[in-house]
């Protein structure tokens, strides 16, 4: 009866706690060795240029308060890669991996900002 | 040759005035007319890119010196796309001033 207890006992710790040890493995040998920032805590990087909300008060920086979130996800792709090209965005892009890439388009696609320009209500104007 | 004091500040007053002009003074009256093109996609809730697929970003209430930055971002290369690059090779610094000005009055 004490032996099969153990048994027990010892296949739950293998069953519990060999996944986790799993993926540890997985996100030490992979891109991010931590697990990924949410869109707010992303963010805090992009804050001092683009406004704490995403309405940037700087004329040079883009308001990105209310832009759609796969578009912004493109251009953070476009900075890594390449093909759009910007030091301070290279630099930044540099240390997300595309889950926070994703999840900081999506926190500032949530903001009130920018708006479509609807070619039905200028053509009423 | 030779310039006489009063022609060369004339000359600096102007060049300065042309440089601010082409970032802040953008006419948005213009600019509507200019832009017209821009709403084909950009007027267009929900409207597309295709491959890579993305939504094409809303512009409205966009700072004016960003959206002439982009403009001759595309004009000169710099910033890759097609039909971006087609649209800005046309314009000239006056045009980007004009819709610049145009997209952030629509706040």
């Amino acid at each position: 009866m004490k032996k099969l207890f153990i048994n027990v006992v010892v296949g739950l710790f293998v069953v519990v706690a060999a996944p986790s040890f799993a993926s540890e493995e997985s996100h030490e040998s992979g891109h991010d060795a931590a697990p990924a920032k949410s869109g707010a805590e992303v963010a805090m990087q992009c804050v001092a240029c683009h406004g704490e909300d995403g309405n940037s008060p700087t004329p040079n920086f883009p308001r990105i308060a209310g832009q759609h979130a796969d578009y912004m996800f493109n251009s953070l792709k476009s900075y890594e890669n390449g093909d759009r090209k910007n030091p301070i965005m290279a630099g930044i892009v540099a240390a997300l991996s595309e889950e926070e890439m994703k999840n900081v388009a999506a926190f500032f696609a949530s903001q009130n900002g920018l708006s479509v320009v609807n070619i039905d209500d200028e053509s009423k104007h | 040759m030779r310039l006489s004091l009063r022609t060369t500040s004339l000359i600096i007053t102007l060049g300065l005035f042309a440089t601010s002009a082409s970032f802040a003074g953008g006419s948005a009256e213009q600019g509507k007319r200019k832009a017209e093109t821009c709403l084909g996609c950009h007027g267009v809730p929900s409207y597309t890119n295709v491959y890579p697929t993305y939504h094409v970003p809303r512009l409205g209430g966009q700072h004016a010196d960003y959206i002439v930055t982009a403009l001759k971002g595309y004009q000169s290369g710099e910033r890759s796309h097609g039909t971006m690059q087609a649209q800005a090779s046309g314009m000239s610094e006056e045009d980007m001033a004009d819709i610049g000005a145009y997209f952030q009055s629509l706040q």
